[in-house]
């Protein structure tokens, strides 16, 4: 009973990081510098 | 069809429908040239291109219009249909029309934005595409390809990964900004990888504002996509080489997805129809446009607004390996 109360708790735990991880967690870093400049028509030629 | 009918030296536009009074309110809707066309598209032998932009069967009304001759321009984004529009390249050369596959926001517009920047390079190593939202009817084939694996092309093979793993943070222009994108299946990989001989690597990630999807990606929605589309965004990272010099180019776009879709596919038509693309066969809009500036410029006027990044990127690869 023991077993099975410390398993349930260790898949409830993993559970509750893995939900964490995925919703607060990001993948990646975002850029230090530059940004998105607009195209307009004398790009286009 | 708005794009189509507003434009000069357009003589008609039958628009069809598997409901013909909804073709018929579209047709009214819109006015002239658009009539509404009793029966389906296997009928339009008389056409000079048809379009393809309904939930339907695209590769089965391709192949009916390819067999009397008339070019298509098919929206579907689903890389079931685009692999079987890719097939008809042989008939298609046969018979001296073209198939377009893949003509929508994404693929379509990110294959014209990855042409554009792969422009710039001697050797194009790697193509990397990342969108944000769905439209209809390419929200439904969407949802569909999520449930199952991602594909993605390395090294002149196809490599499966599992939906859900390999998360990156990509960075579409404002208002969209920062999303977590994960692996997905969509026809722009095949697309890409055709039109690029020796490309080392295609990748495709979809990013997911949901927490739902972010919890259990790997199941398929629950949800219908939204009705109108929605804000969608687009950004497309390709790397090369210049000389011996490695760089990269990231070119974006955010704009309603059905709207972007729409133009993209209407500026292919036109394109099709005024023989500007210069060669007959089945193909991406990435391997058939000869000059992607003229048609993005087409797009600018109609609207559609594309945005470079100028600065440091990030890295996708080491990123995308993280999980």
């Amino acid at each position: 009973m023991s077993f099975l109360r410390r398993t349930v708790l260790a898949l409830g735990v993993t559970g509750l990081v893995t939900a964490v991880l995925r919703l607060r967690g990001t993948g990646g870093v975002p850029p230090q510098t530059g940004g998105w400049r607009e195209l307009s028509g004398p790009d286009f030629r | 069809m708005r794009q189509l009918a507003s434009t000069p030296g357009v003589q008609r536009i039958a628009v069809g429908d598997r409901d013909p009074d909804r073709a018929a309110r579209v047709a009214r809707s819109v006015g002239e040239p658009v009539r509404p066309e009793v029966g389906d598209a296997a009928t339009w032998g008389a056409a000079d291109v048809a379009v393809l932009a309904d939930g339907g069967d695209h590769l089965l009304h391709s192949r009916r219009l390819v067999g009397e001759g008339v070019s298509v321009v098919s929206a579907s984004g689903d890389p079931h249909d685009v692999a079987g529009l890719l097939a008809l390249d042989a008939e298609a050369r046969q018979r001296g029309c073209l198939v377009v596959g893949g003509a929508g926001f994404a693929p379509g517009l990110s294959c014209v934005l990855a042409a554009h920047a792969a422009a710039g390079f001697d050797q194009v190593d790697e193509v990397h595409v990342a969108t944000v939202g769905t439209g209809r009817p390419a929200g439904r084939g969407r949802h569909r390809v999520r449930g199952g694996d991602a594909c993605e092309w390395v090294d002149g093979q196809w490599g499966p990964c599992p939906s859900g793993s390999g998360r990156q943070l990509c960075w579409f222009p404002e208002p969209v900004g920062p999303q977590d994108c994960y692996p997905d299946a969509t026809a722009g990989v095949q697309l890409l990888a055709s039109a690029f001989p020796g490309v080392g690597r295609v990748t495709s990630r979809v990013g997911s504002r949901r927490r739902r999807e972010r919890l259990a990606p790997h199941l398929p929605g629950l949800g219908r996509p939204p009705r109108d589309g929605r804000l969608g965004a687009l950004r497309v990272e390709v790397r090369g080489r210049r000389g011996r010099v490695h760089d990269t180019c990231v070119l974006g776009a955010v704009d309603h997805w059905i709207v972007a879709a729409g133009a993209t596919a209407a500026v292919a038509a036109l394109s099709v129809a005024e023989g500007r693309l210069g060669r007959t066969g089945a193909g991406g809009l990435a391997g058939l446009v000869a000059d992607p500036p003229a048609f993005l410029g087409e797009l600018w006027a109609r609207g559609v607004k594309v945005a470079v990044f100028e600065g440091t990127a990030t890295s996708t690869a080491r990123s995308s390996e993280s999980g």
